[in-house]
């Protein structure tokens, strides 16, 4: 036992126990316990805030989808109520072009119905003037040289002719 | 100081001058180097002269490796606790500096060596201790490596003309950066904290008597037990005991190789009576060989601070999670 590598030394023992322990007393008070815990702590500050970061990602994307749906709603909508005004307004102008040309075909007829009563009455009015006027020539002309029965035969045969040439 | 010691002194400083006037002629005795480097300060020589205190024929003398864990431990609690006091004052918990490498030893600490073996319960209650034995078992290999104290002998005695004296604390220091955990005295004293945790750990975890009787898994035959139980008994003293010696062992076989190859500068001078030879030995041989052990010794210094630690751990674990 004398090779001082192997000398027991009670001394050292009990001064290395102590000052460990001491140590390790010290450093769990003013190191170690507080580190530990603020290691933890940020460690579920960090776990927090990836959660709320992914929570929000997801948020985001839900909106984004939303908006999009809502954006091609609108766009479906406003391409319906286009398709719609289109055709309403073709019916309307169809309508219009119908209306427009019933009105006129109407009136179209009117001018003819006038026509024709005008040129019927003005015929009439010609003839009765013109049998008038025959009357009245043929009366001077014949009064001294014609029987009665001559100057009927006449008339009705100048007549015939005026009636025949008014067809034409 | 007694009068022995006074003349012991005086012998010593006699002893010196002679080296220094007849020069080789003693001789070079490389085991007293080697061990005077290696060994603890005698308690005749205590690096405090505090007043000599004997409690049951026990010397509780500062001797130089007692010297070595206050400074190791002191230094570790400011470093410590200034750094983490610092960071934890932020309004922002963000780490700089060495913060970063102490809140990256402290989170693999409790994350892969204290979690996984004593399990998430527990963590807290032993992470501290783990944390305080890895850093203090770490710094106390490591300061042996360092040759500071030695600077300070050398300034002390051939700067500020100090001269040699035992009394003097920078030269009782100076054998050697002393390395306390080469001690077996220190590795027992730090393997006994190990053996108490363990049983703290299990009477805690499942109450005195049924931590005593985790010792053997239940339900055997009674003839195996006659086997087991004294087995498992010497185990929990062979445990602390296997701790003890392979650190011990670590630190000063890696010392030892280390002197005895620088030695060989003097040896070879000696030999050859040239200082020349000797020299060159040392620039050729020796100065690279010792470069080469030392950073060996790097890793073993952290390895056996590990494997103590991580040993301590597992034991601690098996104390509370009962495997049979």
């Amino acid at each position: 036992m004398d090779n001082p590598l192997v000398q027991p030394d009670p001394g050292l023992f009990f001064w290395t126990i102590l000052t460990f322990l001491t140590l390790v007393f010290l450093l769990k008070k003013f190191a170690w316990g507080p580190l530990l815990k603020a290691l933890e702590e940020r460690q579920e500050t960090i776990r927090k805030s990836l959660d709320d970061a992914e929570q929000a990602k997801q948020e985001l994307t839900r909106l984004q989808d939303e908006s999009a749906q809502i954006i091609a709603e609108a766009r479906a909508e406003a391409q319906s109520i286009v398709t719609k005004s289109r055709a309403e307004a073709e019916r309307v102008r169809e309508d219009l072009k119908e209306k427009a040309k019933g009105e006129a075909d109407a009136l179209l007829k009117n001018a003819e119905r006038q026509i024709q009563l005008e040129t019927d009455r003005a015929v009439q009015q010609i003839r009765q003037e013109v049998v008038e006027l025959s009357l009245n020539v043929a009366s001077k002309l014949i009064r001294k040289n014609l029987t009665q029965e001559d100057n009927d035969a006449l008339i009705q045969e100048s007549l015939s002719q005026i009636e025949s040439s008014s067809q034409h | 100081m007694s009068a022995a010691q006074q003349a012991e002194t005086a012998q010593h400083a006699g002893d010196h001058a002679e080296d220094a006037a007849h020069g080789a002629e003693e001789g070079f005795d490389a085991g007293t180097v080697i061990i005077e480097h290696v060994a603890n300060s005698s308690h005749d020589h205590p690096v405090l002269h505090l007043p000599h205190i004997e409690i049951a024929g026990i010397d509780f003398s500062i001797t130089k490796h007692v010297m070595m864990m206050w400074l190791v431990a002191g230094f570790l609690f400011l470093l410590i606790t200034l750094t983490t006091r610092r960071f934890l004052a932020q309004e922002r918990p963000i780490p700089t500096g060495f913060m970063t490498g102490l809140e990256w030893l402290v989170q693999s600490i409790r994350d892969s060596i204290v979690l996984p073996n004593v399990g998430a319960k527990w963590v807290n209650t032993w992470t501290p201790v783990i944390l305080t034995l890895f850093l203090f078992i770490l710094v106390c290999n490591a300061v042996g490596l360092v040759p500071i104290f030695e600077v300070f002998g050398l300034v002390d005695r051939y700067v500020l003309g100090n001269g040699y004296s035992d009394d003097s604390m920078i030269n009782s220091v100076l054998h050697g950066g002393t390395t306390a955990t080469a001690n077996y005295n220190v590795t027992a004293a730090l393997a006994t904290i190990t053996f108490f945790s363990i049983m703290i750990a299990g009477t805690i975890a499942h109450g005195f008597i049924h931590h005593w009787k985790n010792l053997v898994p239940p339900g055997l035959a009674w003839p195996v037990y006659i086997l087991l139980i004294p087995i498992e008994f010497m185990g929990l003293f062979v445990k602390p005991f296997a701790l003890t010696m392979r650190l011990a062992a670590n630190m000063t076989g890696g010392h030892i190789a280390l002197l005895s190859i620088l030695s060989l500068v003097f040896i070879f001078t000696q030999v050859f009576e040239s200082a020349a030879l000797g020299i060159g030995v040392g620039f050729t041989v020796a100065v690279p060989l010792a470069v080469g052990i030392s950073a060996l010794e790097v890793i073993v210094v952290m390895v056996q601070a590990y494997v103590f630690t991580l040993l301590t751990t597992v034991f601690i674990g098996m104390a509370i999670n009962v495997h049979h």
